[in-house]
């Protein structure tokens, strides 16, 4: 392998990382505080890439500045988190909190059936490829390659300040505050006033809108095809049990090593490229079972 | 000022609370006595809302069992809990902060109550920037005192303060709640307590829990 492909492997895998991480601390936020392993969560990744893409076309098409693609990538994600996710949380799940672990997974894979139909019903079944937000930041040349700014640097960094956002948001504001409270105590956060429904509510809104970012984001660089949701839903499985439930920093890292290692298998040994995440996942998990970064009573978020 | 109406509260199908019917007046200082099981934690608890009941609680012209229990601690309500229960991730002082912020207090109302909290509990002062998961058992009794105070402006409920604290840290438990009590007349402190005696010195009224039914003790000591 020389210089060249290393460093496009590196590329590849830091920018597949980056949309993985996405939706894959997304879901472990919430699972960290909800303590709901979310199976629908796929689906606001492929929502958001569906809406991204479908609103961008009719938008450009229609002759508006390119630029918009980013900002749209933003109100699509809130809106899917919102509109779809919020609803879900308040009006399905708040009413399965108390059931056992599987009966609430059944019910997530309901909504993940749900939601697949929904997808096809709004968008048929045919490709979408909306690709202007990565024309429009252009190529950077690197170790003689010519790769695309967005994935080289912008997809990286996205990721970078959605965890460094995400950190500060939990440690120095109100409302971060209040939901690591309701995730260590939640009777006790209560018993200090705390509303813990709002609080579950926000973070469902926060995991499900994160998700959406990552398909937002991904709809600029691949075409957005029924089954996009359930790939990306086993993959971040995988990542959120590599690291540990509810480890926000675990699931960079993790991702990292995931995206790394898998497009690493392209260029090496091509065959074993889907299985790579899984080998890692079970290679950690055979020697530590929490993960690599849970602890043993594993501290949530 | 807190009533309780023929309130019933049954857990795993057992009835802890028969029919209790109860009345605390304002400003009172209660002693909740009783067996280890009687009942004292679920009192508490369901006046917090965090079981099931059936009957009413009016306090201060409301009716508390239509409230939800997040919004109950914004009626003026302090709650500390048998088993502390405090946030460790958080210092002693943002634990001690958080039921004022939550409830929207300004920033000078919220220093206000902080200074209260440590004119009684001087001891806070000194692990105020401590995270409360590395405070001892004790230690950590007095934070959830100090946490109840903030936001306990007509009523706190505490139990079992005294449980596991060390005679000398015992005494300055008891005098801080008396530092309370005579700087706060309007507040309404209940206090349960497996050990009777402990409380002889507070309380102007003792109530005993017993299968499951709430009465006044036979003699109680006034003090005031
Ligand atoms: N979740 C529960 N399910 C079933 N029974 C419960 C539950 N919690 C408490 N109990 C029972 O309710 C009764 C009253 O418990 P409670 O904790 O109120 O007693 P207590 O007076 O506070 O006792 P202690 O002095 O030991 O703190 C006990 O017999 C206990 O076994
Ligand atoms: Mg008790």
């Amino acid at each position: 392998m020389n210089v060249q492909l290393f460093a496009l492997a590196i590329v590849d895998g830091v920018s597949y990382a980056a949309l993985v991480f996405l939706v894959a601390v997304g879901l472990t936020l919430i699972f960290g505080v909800l303590r709901v392993l979310n199976v629908a969560h796929g689906s606001f990744y492929a929502i958001g890439a569906y809406t991204t893409a479908s609103v961008g076309g009719a938008i450009f098409a229609a002759g508006f500045s390119p630029w918009l693609a980013f900002p749209l990538m933003i109100v699509a994600a809130v809106l899917v988190g919102t509109l779809i996710g919020g609803p879900i949380e308040k009006f399905l799940l708040s009413r399965i909190y108390h059931l056992e672990d599987v009966l609430q997974i059944l019910v997530t894979f309901a909504v993940f059936l749900i939601l697949e139909d929904f997808q096809r019903l709004v968008w048929g079944v045919q490709p979408l490829f909306e690709a202007t937000a990565l024309n429009q930041l252009g190529t950077v040349t690197v170790f003689g390659i010519t790769y695309t700014a967005y994935q080289l640097i912008f997809l990286p960094v996205v990721a970078v300040l959605v965890l460094v956002g995400l950190r500060l948001g939990l440690r120095r504001t109100l409302t971060g505050r209040l939901i690591t409270a309701v995730t260590e105590d939640r009777e006790a956060a209560i018993t200090i006033g705390i509303d813990a429904e709002k609080v579950y509510l926000i973070t469902f809104i926060v995991g499900a809108s994160l998700a959406a970012l990552g398909g937002a984001l991904a709809s600029a660089t691949t075409s957005v095809v029924p089954g996009m949701g359930a790939d990306m839903i086993v993959l971040s499985f995988a990542v959120v049990a590599t690291a540990g439930l509810g480890q926000i920093e675990g699931a960079a890292i993790t991702a990292l090593m995931i995206g790394l290692g898998r497009s690493f298998a392209v260029y090496v040994w091509p065959e074993m490229q889907v299985l790579v995440p899984y080998l890692i996942m079970f290679g950690v998990l055979l020697v530590r079972p929490q993960g690599l970064f849970g602890g043993i009573e594993a501290r949530k978020i | 000022m807190l009533t309780l109406k023929d309130v019933t509260v049954r857990l795993g199908g057992v009835r802890i609370l028969r029919n209790v019917d109860l009345k605390i007046e304002k400003s009172s200082t209660v002693a909740l006595i009783g067996a280890n099981g009687a009942g004292k934690t679920t009192t508490l608890r369901t006046i917090m809302g965090l079981t099931e009941m059936t009957g009413q609680i009016e306090f201060d012209g409301a009716v508390l069992s239509k409230v939800a229990p997040s919004r109950r601690p914004g009626l003026g309500i302090g709650y500390a809990a048998e088993d502390r229960r405090l946030f460790s991730g958080f210092t002693v002082e943002e634990n001690i902060k958080m039921p004022g912020q939550v409830a929207g207090y300004s920033d000078a109302d919220l220093a206000a109550k902080m200074e209260r909290v440590y004119e009684i509990l001087p001891e806070l002062k000194e692990m105020a920037k401590r995270p409360a998961g590395a405070v001892s058992g004790g230690q950590g009794k007095m934070v959830a005192l100090g946490r109840a105070l903030v936001i306990g402006s007509k009523l706190i409920m505490l139990d079992e303060p005294f449980q596991g604290l060390a005679p000398a840290l015992a005494h300055k438990y008891a005098d801080a709640l008396r530092k309370l009590r005579n700087r706060d007349r309007e507040v309404t402190l209940i206090i349960t307590e497996s050990n009777p005696d402990l409380l002889r010195k507070f309380a102007e009224r003792t109530l005993v829990i017993e299968r499951g039914e709430i009465r006044e003790a036979r003699s109680h000591i006034t003090t005031g």
